[in-house]
């Protein structure tokens, strides 16, 4: 017991009260740290440069990994010659797939086993071979002194002619991965019913997730068990990605990453790279570092894949929705990677509509294969119903907010047995939006502002969204260890993918326990120290992980409880925790320091184990948004500018308010970019090659296209049945219906749909010059 | 990945001027658009010569004349916020302010800015083009969205990067060039190569010439600059189109127009159809939309893939392509130019399909 030790704790905080083992904890009708704008709990580390980052590991005697990769989008290796580049300076290893190393190493693209290096290369970007040597300048060079004598073999790289019967096969089976069909009711009976029926295609580009920090890991050989520091959303996926490569046992490989600076999906797994470093090092016996050039991140790491998508939708005159027809295609790559997943699925569910049918169709390119990025499929399919729904409203001259209200469902209707969600904030988002963006009078000011003679016209623009997922869920384990001098660690598995889940899961512990959250070390993201966790994907790491938190803190309080009994004498029944103490309900009087407790004192710590519990049965968790965009259209230049964004979100209960809004800001910069700046482009009709593969080429949002007024207002409905938080997935939905919210103003500003993502200047210009040609 | 190379860091022009004179020696100002080219291996030079250390090659002095004089070192952010730039030409600043992003224009300087290599992905990426020694421009047929619209001749389709150089050749500036056999002045309008003369060659400078300084004529009476630039972001891109001016005008009346586009060319593209229609005339709204419809009249986008150019074979103009010849046509080698006839132009919408219907 030290003096100061009045620093950690309560300072005034009331405790929730510990539930007997075998109950769940109320809901927390009021919280004290919970919902605070409470600043990151690792700022500090990164902003100052202390946080180590997997980029940053030197370790004693490390050397560095590069790989060549296959220039061609399609070939086949005939010929591979080391020999030049085996000696030169530095040069510690080659593998090739000669090499005995890597002989009967496979590797997993999704589902599909393939040999770790197949001569048959697939797309552009694939493994060839790889080298270590002292230096990354070394590693580079010796790659490019190795001649490869290659088979060009034709390539498919427009996903919309992969069906072609003339196109080129990808895999030996043909192009068309999947086709999967969805329907219910009759949609000729919905459209026979409706008073307005409209059909239109829309497009919108294959985009790359290029996170700040590149895709890379450390490799290191203790004798036979292997440590891979990677930059990665989950380290429970890198372990047992490359036990499986390396056909090793989980113990003997430990993955760790305790800061990674941005991955949007295209973390959730390790890759080749990973596998290859793991290999040098064994060959070399030093640790090695593999970070990819920012080049082989665009070709090979993921993308969000390009989607072509018809929609076809009825309506009758007051706004009911009859039917909707949605097809759609996407290109997984070269490998299965769902190139048209969940495209379809906010049509499915996203509004009250019985007559729904979908088709989507996943085809093979000759191009690096996707990886889930930020809501996979999700912003495509509202690029493509968002748009429609307001065509629907103009036509039936309804406000397309009223007609959005109009058919809120309460029920998941694309779900087996119809269940129902345990909240649809929907409503809310879009009634509470147009209310705090001023819909109305906005519509009004801007048809005035449009009416005069100006080459300026000004739109406003709603998109609603739900996202499938979002309600976490087991497993999830956590530990709390509280230290005799009270301070506490927590420990769990999950990475915080920069998304401020460290900081949440130290407030809902100190929620529970009734403690500064500044008392919380945490300990994460290392297979060796910590329990497992899925990877942060899927907006699901708050509400998987902080239930087992606030669990393991309920647990923590109850081992405390147990112990001061005997010190106390007294029945463990009759004690409440209230922080720093443990006192008897029956006499105030009677109570005692938690840091006084013996057997703490005797044993040194305290764990609590959390568990995450089920999800409420039969009933769906989905976060739901809205967002309103105004913007200005230069007609001249087809210059666009955003003039202000407000994003509502109902994820459940709001855990941190800064972090909270930080979601949804750079959710909004990101539908920015899918709108508007961002599209990958391949080579299509000469070489299949990537074309803008660098930060110049490939053109991220600036500051300077992004406004600066930027709103988010929650939507905070209470939600006990989700979890014992309440809270709900946010990082995924802040970026689904701002692309077409955008569209949706440039059709106001200019009369014009703007059906292919994304819109540049050019795109405005020719899309004005067919209005004007008529 | 940056090659090997020595690095040289002289501080006298001549032994600059020395050093590059060698094979492979390229010039190090500012090293924004160099260190990229070294990375992407575009270019093949095993000697850097820094001119840093030549401080005469920094500043902006008033001339005699009442014209300035920049030193080729002088960073875009100078060029940018300098008092006597803003005043006597406010187009210039406006063009440099227009550049990349505060970091590019701290460390980049003017003479670099009028010396870039094109920003084709093409070129930039693993494509051997024909600027790069290959057999063929990879853009004519390809994703040429950003690329050249005027003055390519499906010959090599890049556009030119500089924001300035169009500002600069509407102001009729010229370079003062210090070489291996002698100085010389060059007017900016004729520093930029035409891929027709030389694909491989951006500037008309000789192995071991240096830019050292930009001049500016005196401003005449009534002269107005601008400098106007669309691009894909409102930062760190280059045009997608943009437009210098520098009119002298006579209270309503333009009296001179330069005209000059940015991102429409392989060199900054002088538009004497839009300097035509300007001149002598009041300078109403009326006015200039006739000159900005005038200077894309004669626009010639790549064709859209699957875009036959039809020659209906009587065209009277001297290396038409006559139909006996379309596969050259189509391959587009050919004086695409000169193939078109006022009828062919006028009929068709910017981007359409096109005809040749001479008859």
């Amino acid at each position: 017991m030290t003096s100061n030790d009045e620093i950690y704790y309560r300072e005034g905080l009331p405790v929730p009260e510990t539930p007997a083992k075998d109950s769940s904890p109320e809901f927390w009708k009021q919280t004290n740290i919970i919902g605070k704008p409470l600043p990151r709990v690792d700022a500090y580390e990164r902003v100052s440069g202390t946080a180590v980052y997997p980029s940053d590991i030197l370790l004693p005697n490390m050397i560095y990994g590069a790989i060549l990769r296959c220039p061609h989008p399609h070939a086949r290796v005939k010929r591979i010659d080391i020999a030049e580049a085996e000696k030169m300076n530095g040069v510690r290893a080659i593998i090739t797939g000669e090499s005995r190393a890597a002989k009967n190493v496979k590797w997993k693209y999704r589902k599909q086993q393939v040999p770790l290096f197949d001569p048959h290369c697939r797309f552009e970007g694939e493994v060839v071979a790889a080298v270590a040597a002292d230096s990354w300048y070394q590693a580079r060079d010796a790659t490019r002194a190795i001649k490869v004598d290659y088979e060009i073999l034709e390539f498919v790289a427009d996903y919309e002619h992969a069906l072609d019967a003339s196109a080129a096969k990808v895999q030996e089976q043909g192009n068309l991965l999947n086709e999967e069909k969805y329907s219910r009711g009759d949609t000729e009976k919905g459209f026979a019913e409706a008073d307005v029926v409209l059909e239109q295609t829309y497009h919108t580009p294959c985009e790359l997730h290029t996170p700040m920090e590149l895709h890379g890991c450390v490799a290191n050989w203790e004798r036979d068990r292997l440590t891979v520091w990677e930059s990665s959303q989950g380290v429970y996926g890198v372990q047992s990605r490359i036990a499986e490569a390396l056909d090793l046992p989980l113990s003997k490989v430990r993955a760790a990453g305790h800061y990674m600076g941005g991955g949007f999906g295209s973390k959730l797994w390790p890759g080749k790279y990973t596998v290859l470093c793991a290999l040098l090092a064994k060959k070399t016996a030093r640790p090695v570092k593999m970070l990819l050039s920012r080049e082989e991140t665009c070709l090979c790491v993921g993308n969000r894949p390009a989607n072509t998508m018809r929609i076809k939708a009825g309506t009758k005159k007051d706004g009911t929705l009859t039917a909707l027809e949605f097809d759609c295609s996407g290109p997984s790559g070269a490998f299965p990677a769902g190139g048209a997943q969940l495209v379809d699925w906010l049509v499915r569910d996203l509004y009250q509509c019985a007559n729904v049918r979908t088709r989507s169709r996943d085809v093979l390119i000759n191009a690096g294969p996707a990886r889930p990025f930020r809501a996979p499929g999700h912003p495509q399919g509202a690029w493509a119903l968002e748009q429609m729904i307001d065509s629907l409203a103009e036509k039936i001259n309804m406000d397309p907010v009223q007609l959005r209200l109009k058919n809120i469902p309460l029920k998941s209707q694309a779900r087996e047995g119809n269940p129902p969600y345990t909240t649809t904030g929907l409503r809310q988002c879009l009634e509470r939006g147009a209310e705090e963006f001023g819909w109305q009078t906005a519509a009004e000011r801007i048809r005035k502002h449009n009416g005069q003679d100006s080459h300026l016209k000004r739109g406003i623009g709603v998109g609603a969204c739900l996202w499938i997922a979002g309600g976490g869920g087991p497993p999830s384990t956590v530990i709390i260890k509280l230290y005799k001098d009270g301070s506490m660690n927590l420990n769990m598995g999950a990475s915080d993918v920069g998304t401020g889940t460290k900081t949440i899961m130290a407030q809902v512990a100190a929620e529970e326990l009734g403690v500064n959250p500044s008392v919380i070390q945490i300990e994460h993201a290392d297979t060796a120290t910590t329990q497992y966790a899925t990877p942060s994907g899927g907006s699901k790491t708050v509400p998987t992980e902080a239930p087992a938190v606030r669990n393991a803190a309920i647990s923590l309080k109850r081992e405390l409880i147990s112990m001061a009994a005997e010190d106390l004498q007294i029945d463990k029944n009759e004690l409440v925790f209230i922080g720093d103490e443990i006192v008897w309900t029956k006499n105030n009087e009677t109570r005692i320091k938690i840091t006084e407790v013996s057997t703490l004192q005797k044993r040194g710590e305290v764990i609590g184990v959390g568990y995450r519990g089920p999800n409420p049965a039969d009933k769906v968790v989905n976060p739901f948004a809205a967002h309103f965009c105004e913007l200005e259209v230069n007609t001249l230049t087809g210059e666009i500018l955003i003039l202000r964004f407000l994003g509502v979100h109902d994820s459940g209960r709001v855990m941190n308010r800064l972090t909270f809004d930080n979601q949804v800001y750079g959710g909004i910069v990101m539908g920015i970019g899918f709108g508007l700046t961002e599209f990958r482009q391949l080579d299509e009709r000469q070489t299949g090659k990537l074309c803008n593969k660098n930060w110049h080429d490939y053109k991220l949002p600036t500051a300077l296209d992004v406004p600066l007024a930027m709103t988010s207002l929650p939507v905070e409905l209470d939600d006990p049945e989700s979890n014992n938080t309440g809270a709900k997935g946010l990082g995924e939905p802040v970026t689904i219906p701002t692309a077409a919210a955008i569209a949706n103003a440039l059709n106001m500003a200019t009369g014009v749909r703007f059906t292919r993502a994304p819109v540049l200047p050019m795109e405005v210009i020719r899309q004005l010059s067919k209005k004007n040609e008529g | 990945m940056l090659p090997k190379f020595s690095y040289v860091r002289p501080d006298k022009l001549d032994k600059a001027v020395k050093y590059l004179e060698r094979d492979h020696a390229a010039i190090h100002a500012g090293g924004t658009d160099l260190l990229g080219c070294l990375r992407e291996g575009i270019m093949d030079s095993s000697l850097l010569v820094s001119i840093s250390g030549l401080k005469d090659l920094v500043g902006i002095k008033e001339t005699g004349n009442g014209g300035l004089r920049i030193g080729s070192l002088t960073t875009i952010t100078e060029v940018a916020e300098n008092r006597m730039i803003a005043k006597k030409y406010p187009g210039l600043a406006r063009g440099a302010a227009e550049v990349a992003s505060p970091q590019l224009r701290n460390q980049g300087t003017l003479g670099g800015n009028l010396c870039q290599k094109p920003r084709c992905w093409y070129y930039r990426g693993e494509f051997h083009c024909l600027r790069k020694g290959g057999e063929r421009c990879f853009a004519v047929k390809g994703e040429n969205q950003f690329h050249a619209i005027f003055g390519h001749d499906n010959i090599c389709v890049i556009t030119h990067p500089s924001d300035t150089a169009p500002v600069l050749v509407a102001l009729k500036a010229k370079v003062n060039v210090v070489g291996p056999e002698d100085k010389r002045t060059i007017a900016i309008e004729d520093l930029h190569v035409s891929p027709t003369d030389n694909v491989q060659a951006e500037t008309v400078l000789k192995q071991g010439e240096i830019i050292t300084h930009i001049i500016l004529p005196a401003p005449s009476r009534n002269l107005y600059t601008t400098y106007r630039k669309i691009r894909a972001r409102r930062a760190w891109d280059f045009a997608l189109a943009g437009v210098a001016l520098a009119l002298v005008m006579d209270g309503e009346r333009v009296v001179r127009a330069s005209v000059v586009l940015s991102g429409a060319a392989p060199v900054p593209w002088r538009s004497t159809e839009s300097e035509q229609v300007l001149t002598g005339k009041i300078l109403s709204p009326e006015t200039i939309r006739k000159a900005a419809r005038a200077a894309v009249a004669d626009a010639e986008p790549c064709r859209a893939i699957n875009t036959r150019w039809i020659c209906s074979g009587a065209c009277s103009k001297k290396n038409c392509i006559k139909p006996e010849a379309p596969d050259r046509y189509e391959q587009g080698i050919g004086q695409r130019r000169s193939c078109f006839c006022r009828i062919g132009r006028q009929a068709a919408a910017p981007g359409a399909l096109r005809l040749c219907t001479t008859r």
